[in-house]
């Protein structure tokens, strides 16, 4: 069985956020970079199948910070079997229209039989590029899922809906998954290993081609406003709950 | 007195038992050469000759449990005496008519007297070891209920074979004593050099004539026949310990306490494979482990000062020793012959048990015998660590986050001297001027909220007494002391060559350090990194300005009883006992010991990656029980219950003790009782705030929650 992981890297959420001097996104180049958590998800899913089933697993990405390849040694040190990079003029923060157009260009010659994406990333939370590959492929896709199991040629996968509920979906191969959660937390790579798989680790090389063009444009991003204000009230505990309550009675919540 | 035909059993029982014992001693010495290559060793004969001063004097037994000691003492005394005694008895089976029972005068008179005086210790001693053992059942014996033992350990194999070898003892000793008493009521004497065999030969006179010959050829046969029968026992009992325990320590590590051994041999490079970090099974460990097996007695005195088994964890480090042991014994000459062991973590230590180590070193400092179970424990780490296996979430999530922002907070690099901004001075930056100190302030100084206004009095007090320092902004990382204890050698490795590259493009003189941890992987492993500076505590440096008048205390904080915690990586591993000790007196305190300090520190609990994990312990947390050993060393009511009773202080000099013991004096419902104080709030409190260079910060007795 043939898995293809595509990833995707993105601003470390402990930095904190820039804005660019536009005012229209991040300023990239003052982010540190990592590989988005729901593909860590991916790829743990991906390793379990595989060891699951058989096969081998690939990992896939277009390199926007020309620092793909720790990302994929870790990926590597963690049993995927096989790496790929897509380079070209792609800057930090390509849109995820380009990226999934030139993931599914690359993917398309692996020939796979399942594809295993993270079902969102944090920086344009917009869950397409699963999507989008699944329809450049014309293969199924399943999003928010939390387990994949594969057997005769078909996946069944669970997906998490709202309330708790799970719904079990069989669905004949390849196909494309949006992974929320592996079934098991994603396993530590010790860095000897990654260490070493930077020295021996072959890493093919893909060129991408044009850029697709993001679907959407930003006008404007902005840190949070501040609206209205909070007001702190002091005082021991008794004169504080007769605040609240002379509060509750003068905006009509009790009854009587 | 031997008739020919006793002579010739004798010779035969010698042949046979010496040569069964011969081959179980190669056997031994084949099972340890299945362990991995150990670093080679220097200065072998003073080493050699310190271990047997050291033995002679029982010195390391009197680190713990003195008065059980005192009896090991008697029998060991008594034990090693015997062995020209033994002679002797040679002599006077093989020799006929030879006998020095008689003798009072001169040398052998002097020999004699110690002979029947030592007996009677060794005696004493081993029927208190049995006492103490089947009748008083000493609790120290026993493990917790989850430490996991092999089945021949469960089903009370110790107490089987410390029965054997302490009535081996009481009758090889006893028969021995009682020979010289049947010989010399035989003769109607008594000899001043032999006065507690001549008082038992005044009742041994009552037997008839005719019973003592045989008499004194049955005691002669229990005596020294049961030496040559007990030899080939030795290679299965815990009484080997007797030559391997003095071997084990003149053969202990000689490096620095705080270096750790590498995860891997050294390899002949010769296109020989990699091998893998650490150890999985029993041939994976270093061949001192191996030995360690072999000279552990089984005394469970590591047990006594283990923070994980006295908070009810599953671990045991004399479990591991003793299971290795057995399970040694059980597969002798298959692991001999080069079968492998299964996976450790099955049979010898459970990975609960592996986690649960907070790598205090306080087993290894108090092994009489010299053992390292804590280097079996980082070994095993290591391995689970390299194989992928699941780990705490905890120490798996700081782990990444060490790696990708290379400190524990996962915070961003920029922000690590955001502590240092409300100082109303500006910190050098020592990777653009030079400066006579290079502060490494590590993270739980630089991030956590609780230490940050520890670090700015840190950095104000050198400031004031005119320190020439600069720290590294962003360019430091984590120090990776903990990372490397929790087993992640790769990820330890990466942060020693970051922060020895960065800090080899500064100019300093010498490195200061807040965290322990850190001044521990400093000062002791990155060496092997490249990183070859004199790295100190900062409690050394304030003692050293203090010294050199420097540092002025103006007041005398007299109205505090302190006590003080020593770290475990600033006092048993780095011998920083004494600058702390010296800033708080030079403050003026009251101090007192706690019962547990310096070498017998008990540790806070939060070493060796515990602090970054998950689970707490179900039992008394370590560093609750210290707060209560603290207020009990204090004893709050000694000044009574006037307005004038002395504030009591618990003193720290480690930034993880503050979070530690902040949390253990809640928990323990202490609040208001005693305060946790870092000693650098002490100093500057006794400075006082005229001498201080002064800033936006809260007074000096608060620790912020």
């Amino acid at each position: 069985m043939n898995i293809v992981v595509p990833i995707k890297q993105i601003p470390n959420l402990t930095d904190e956020l820039e804005i660019n001097g536009d005012g229209t996104g991040l300023d990239h180049d003052a982010l540190q970079y990592v590989l988005n958590e729901f593909d860590e998800h991916a790829i743990e899913e991906a390793v379990l199948a595989k060891e699951a089933a058989g096969g081998t697993v690939t990992v896939i990405g277009v390199d926007t910070t020309g620092e793909l390849d720790g990302a994929l040694h870790t990926a590597l040190a963690k049993g995927a079997d096989k790496a790929a990079r897509i380079t070209g003029d792609f800057p930090r923060g390509t849109d995820s229209h380009t990226q999934a157009k030139l993931l599914a260009n690359a993917i398309r010659s692996l020939s796979p039989d399942l594809v295993l994406t993270g079902v969102q990333a944090a920086d344009d939370r917009d869950g397409q590029i699963g999507p989008m590959i699944a329809a450049h492929l014309g293969l199924p896709y399943v999003g928010v899922v939390t387990g994949v199991a594969v057997k005769d040629g078909k996946a069944i996968v669970h997906k998490e809906y709202a309330g708790g509920l799970m719904g079990e979906f069989e669905v004949s191969l390849p196909m494309v998954v949006g992974v929320q959660a592996a079934h098991q937390p994603p396993r530590y790579a010790p860095v000897s290993k990654v260490r070493q798989i930077a020295k021996t680790a072959k890493i093919d090389e893909i060129a991408g081609d044009e850029a697709a063009g993001a679907g959407s444009t930003v006008r404007r991003m902005f840190k949070p406003e501040a609206a209205g204000h909070a007001e702190m009230w002091e005082g021991g505990p008794e004169e504080v709950a007769e605040k609240i309550a002379a509060l509750i009675k003068e905006k009509g919540l009790l009854k009587g | 007195m031997l008739t020919s035909f006793e002579k010739l059993i004798f010779i035969l029982m010698v042949a046979v038992f010496g040569g069964l014992t011969a081959w179980g001693f190669y056997q031994i010495y084949r099972i340890i050469r299945r362990g991995r290559p150990a670093a080679r060793f220097t200065h072998v004969i003073p080493q050699t000759v310190k271990a047997l001063l050291e033995v002679g004097l029982q010195k390391p037994m009197y680190k713990s449990r003195p008065i059980l000691t005192t009896f090991h003492a008697l029998i060991f005394f008594g034990f090693s005496y015997y062995i020209l005694v033994n002679v002797n008895d040679l002599l006077e089976g093989f020799l006929p008519g030879y006998s020095t029972a008689e003798v009072s005068a001169g040398i052998i008179g002097l020999l004699n007297l110690l002979g029947d005086v030592l007996s009677i210790g060794v005696l004493v001693g081993v029927a208190a070891f049995l006492v103490r053992r089947f009748i008083a059942k000493d609790k120290r014996l026993e493990y917790n209920k989850d430490v996991l033992l092999l089945p021949g350990v469960a089903q009370g194999g110790i107490k089987r074979d410390s029965l054997i070898v302490g009535l081996f003892i009481l009758c090889h000793v006893g028969s021995r004593f009682t020979g010289q008493a049947l010989r010399l009521a035989e003769m109607g004497a008594t000899n001043p050099a032999q006065p507690f065999a001549g008082a038992l030969s005044l009742l041994l006179r009552a037997l008839p004539p005719s019973a003592f010959a045989p008499a004194i050829h049955a005691s002669w046969w229990i005596a020294i026949g049961l030496i040559v029968v007990f030899l080939p026992y030795f290679i299965i009992s815990k009484h080997v310990h007797i030559m391997a325990a003095p071997l084990n320590l003149a053969l202990a590590k000689q490096a620095e306490r705080g270096r750790l051994d590498p995860a891997t041999s050294p390899t002949n490079g010769q296109g020989q494979a990699l091998p893998l970090p650490g150890a999985a099974t029993l041939a994976d460990l270093a061949w001192p482990r191996l030995m360690d097996a072999y000279a552990c007695i089984m005394c469970n005195r590591c047990q006594d000062v283990c923070p994980a088994h006295n908070s009810m964890r599953p671990l045991s480090p004399s479990a591991l020793e003793i299971n290795k042991r057995y399970w040694l014994n059980a597969n002798f000459n298959a692991f001999a012959g080069g079968a492998s062991s299964p996976p450790l973590t099955e049979w010898a230590i459970s990975p609960e048990a592996v986690w649960a180590c907070t790598t205090c070193y306080a087993c290894v400092r108090v092994c009489p015998v010299g053992n390292e179970p804590m280097a079996d424990i980082i070994d095993l780490r290591r391995r689970l660590v390299n194989d992928g296996a699941e780990l705490d979430s905890g120490v798996q999530s700081t782990l990444e986050k060490i790696g990708k922002t290379g400190n524990s907070f996962g915070q961003a690099a920029r922000n690590r001297a955001k502590w240092a901004a409300s100082l109303d001075f500006k910190i050098k930056d020592v990777r653009k001027e030079p400066a006579e100190f290079l502060w490494f302030v590590g993270d739980y100084a630089s991030f956590d909220a609780r230490v940050q206004e520890i670090t700015r009095t840190v950095a104000r007090v050198l400031k004031s007494a005119g320190v020439d320092f600069g720290i590294l902004y962003e360019a430091e990382k984590n120090s990776g002391n903990d990372v490397r204890r929790v087993g992640e050698e790769g990820l330890f490795e990466q942060l020693a060559e970051q922060n020895v590259a960065a800090m080899s493009k500064c100019t300093f003189e010498r490195v200061i350090t807040t965290d322990p941890h850190t001044l521990n992987a400093l000062k002791n492993e990155y060496p092997d990194y490249g990183g070859k500076w004199e790295t100190i505590h900062y409690t050394r440096l304030l003692a050293q300005l203090i010294d050199a008048g420097k540092l002025q205390l103006q007041h005398k904080l007299s109205h505090y009883r302190v006590t003080f915690h020593d770290p475990c990586y600033l006092g048993r591993y780095n011998n920083g006992f004494n600058p702390p000790r010296a800033l708080i007196r030079a403050a003026g305190c009251e101090f007192v010991e706690m019962p547990r300090n310096k070498e017998n520190s008990y540790c806070c609990g939060a070493g060796g990656g515990q602090i970054w994990m998950g689970s707490t312990p179900v039992g008394e947390r370590p560093a609750e029980n210290r707060i209560r050993e603290a207020l009990a060393a204090l004893d709050p009511s000694a000044d009574g219950a006037g307005g004038n009773a002395k504030r009591l202080l618990f003193v720290v000099s480690c930034p993880k003790d503050v979070v530690m013991y902040s949390d253990a004096v809640k928990t323990t419902g202490n609040e208001g009782k005693i305060e946790v104080r870092d000693i650098i709030q002490l100093i500057a409190e006794a400075m006082g705030e005229g001498r201080l260079l002064t800033s936006n910060h809260k007074p000096q007795n608060a620790i912020p929650a």
